[in-house]
């Protein structure tokens, strides 16, 4: 199978299913399987983020916290956060269901199953999902990608490589746009369907070369991974992480979007920054942005022409600063 | 021909001991009784009619050791599950506690030492929480157990702190409020300077805290905090800088009073024996130059903590070629950060020193 059909492809309709053949949406076999969820009325479906995420604490060792904290978003939207006492990075990872597939995007920065069990918690949403639409999980495929090549959003692939029915994206960039079956990175544009869910995909290099931007037409949430998210977007380079902000922009000129998320949150409330490495935000910014967050970043960013960290009200563009990706000062400082 | 031996210490070190001594066993050849050998406390029974009264002078620093490794904290910081409060006994009389790196990633060195007068704890880590970090309980516990060992009922505590504004040092002072027979050096540093009687020598006189025999000298040493001190214990030979001198990524917060202080420090310890300076936290790897950022709570290739006292002279040189300037400085045992961020990085590699890449852990 190519990628191009992958991307359509349907995967109950390949399945055996107990001699009810090749037409799933055959009565017989639509019982068997549970109802068919319809992704493609009433748009956009309705959704909240929780009003504040566990956000660490003071004392690591003592932080008694879920590992990973689940959050649906809706019945068929979970929304995964790393616990910052185990990884400061403390990244965001949606899980999309569709009929026939479901979506994990990013896999965190801890890499043994043993110190944290993402698969454990992904199997666990995916059995309670199923269980609440009458499905089999062993019916359900689970694709593992992740928005773009750091380790932060990889980590844990591996806890995934002995899992039945799973395909998981390889970790170099030509094994990351063949797994989408783009050829024309970044301007393609490809829909993945999960059955009945199409995820909207395209590439938006900037923060890194390899880098995706998803969108997903039920919940119509923008997941813009590092290169527009609360906190520090470290701009590797310029002019492609401007031409990624403008296609976005585009998009949102056509299509309709409920939030702009991005992987991470490392502002507060207050706009105060949360320093490379903190592992303890009790003030934290919601990790959902708005399109006119999106297009005032824009807007700001447009007058940039030197490299350097702007606030742009939302997030700090840390325009080409790898030397100096901070913004907080030693406190002592007296004269 | 000499018969090359199976174990060579020099390479291969000693697991017996961290001195590094080259007789894993011991030295048959230097006899069994050393010159310097006479009674000793410890050789005394434990019940006692009367309190020992131990004598500091002694030629050259006091014996001891720092034996144990550092805990470092762990990829998972959730998952830790090392002493929240390591405590490594120096010698008899001074003990080295060091806090838990996932408790806090400050991970702060706590000095005890006792006089046959009192005790000394010098600094107090970076947690106010007692459940977190039972600062309070670990030294009360070594305190009943060193006075029951002296035949003391009553040991008086003073908990002074080389910087009052420092969080990552004087956080665990609230635990030692209201605790019996104890006084706590004030903060505010006007406070400060008079209980040290410093109001006309700060910055260039020096204070005392007696402990009975054990006479621990303060130094004022503003520069990285703007009430800073320095302290001499004459027993052991250290000197205890804080954050002014450690390994590891030093704040400078005037770099005047900076370049004064360590001239000051290394004034001092041309007059007076300094068998290491010991300061309060470890940034750096063990390789050189190469430090752990901000908030890691993971640090399986630590430096070591002591410092020898070459070092002053060296920051000192440093501290002047930073004066002045916004910059960061990278040298192989620390780095100088001056009117830069505190995550400020730099391309500029120091001459002469190997550029070795740590492993990642990972």
């Amino acid at each position: 199978m190519d990628r191009r059909s992958f991307l359509a492809y349907n995967a109950l309709a390949a399945l055996p299913l107990s001699g009810a053949g090749l037409s799933p949406l055959v009565g017989t076999a639509s019982a068997a399987i549970g109802r068919r969820i319809d992704f493609k009325s009433n748009l956009p479906a309705p959704g909240s983020f929780p009003k504040k995420w566990i956000a660490g604490s003071q004392s690591c060792m003592d932080n008694t916290d879920p590992p990973v904290q689940v959050h649906w978003y809706d019945p068929h939207t979970a929304i995964l956060r790393q616990n910052k006492a185990y990884s400061y990075e403390a990244p965001f990872a949606p899980l999309y269901f569709g009929n026939d597939r479901v979506l994990l995007l990013d896999e965190g920065f801890v890499q043994l199953r043993n110190d944290w069990d993402l698969r454990g918690v992904v199997d666990q949403c995916i059995e309670e999902w199923c269980s609440r639409n009458g499905r089999d999980p062993a019916d359900l495929e689970l694709l593992v990608a992740f928005s773009h090549l750091h380790a932060d959003h990889y980590a844990a692939v591996n806890q995934f490589a002995d899992r039945p029915k799973t395909r998981y994206m390889g970790l170099t960039h030509d094994e990351m746009v063949g797994f989408w079956g783009m050829t024309n990175f970044p301007e393609e544009r490809v829909t993945l369907d999960l059955g009945g869910r199409d995820i909207l995909i395209w590439g938006s290099p900037g923060h890194v070369v390899s880098e995706f931007t998803y969108y997903d037409s039920y919940t119509q949430i923008l997941y813009t991974g590092d290169m527009f998210y609360r906190g520090r977007c470290y701009i590797s380079f310029w002019q492609p992480w401007f031409d990624s902000m403008q296609r976005l922009i585009d998009f949102c000129d056509t299509h309709s979007v409920t939030h702009v998320m991005g992987c991470h949150v490392e502002i507060s409330n207050a706009g105060e920054d949360y320093a490379y490495g903190m592992t303890y935000q009790p003030n934290e910014a919601p990790v959902e942005m708005t399109v006119q967050q999106l297009r005032e970043a824009f807007e700001y960013a447009k007058t940039i022409t030197e490299p350097g960290i702007y606030f742009t009200g939302t997030v700090f563009l840390c325009n080409q600063t790898r030397g100096t990706t901070t913004i907080d000062t030693n406190p002592y400082r007296y004269s | 021909m000499p018969r090359s031996p199976t174990y060579n210490p020099a390479f291969s070190g000693n697991p017996q001991s961290a001195t590094a001594r080259a007789y894993p066993n011991g030295n048959p050849d230097l006899g069994y009784n050393p010159a310097g050998a006479r009674n000793t406390d410890s050789a005394l029974p434990l019940h006692r009619p009367q309190a020992v009264v131990h004598s500091y002078a002694c030629e050259g620093p006091a014996p001891g050791n720092l034996a144990f490794r550092w805990t470092y904290g762990s990829n998972v910081a959730a998952r830790n599950r090392d002493p929240r409060v390591q405590v490594v006994q120096y010698n008899e009389d001074t003990f080295v506690l060091r806090q838990n790196v996932c408790v806090h990633w400050e991970a702060p060195f706590t000095y005890l030492l006792f006089g046959n007068e009192g005790a000394l704890l010098i600094d107090s880590g970076a947690t106010a929480n007692a459940d977190h970090y039972p600062l309070r309980k670990t030294v009360d516990a070594i305190i009943t157990r060193w006075g029951q060992a002296r035949g003391r009922s009553k040991v008086p505590l003073t908990v002074a702190l080389t910087s009052g504004e420092d969080v990552a040092q004087n956080q665990g002072v609230v635990q030692f409020a209201g605790r019996p027979d104890t006084v706590i050096v004030p903060k505010p540093l006007s406070a400060m300077k008079d209980f040290y009687g410093l109001v006309e020598g700060w910055p260039d006189g020096t204070g005392t805290i007696d402990l009975g025999g054990r006479r621990i000298e303060v130094i004022p040493t503003p520069g990285t905090h703007e009430d800073g001190v320095s302290f001499y214990d004459p027993y052991c030979d250290f000197l205890f800088t804080g954050d002014l001198l450690f390994p590891g990524k030093i704040n400078v917060s005037n770099d005047g009073d900076f370049v004064t202080s360590l001239e000051q420090l290394k004034a001092f310890a041309a007059g007076k024996p300094v068998k290491w300076v010991l300061g309060g936290h470890i940034d750096m790897m063990f390789v050189p130059g190469k430090y752990y950022a901000r908030f890691a709570t993971y640090k399986p290739y630590e430096r070591l903590l002591e410092m020898e006292p070459a070092l002053i002279d060296e920051a000192l040189r440093c501290a002047r070629e930073v004066r002045g300037r916004d910059m960061m400085l990278i040298r192989p045992d620390f780095v100088l950060f001056n009117g830069v961020s505190p995550d400020q990085r730099t391309k500029v590699w120091p001459e002469g020193v190997p550029d070795i890449n740590a492993p990642r852990p990972f």
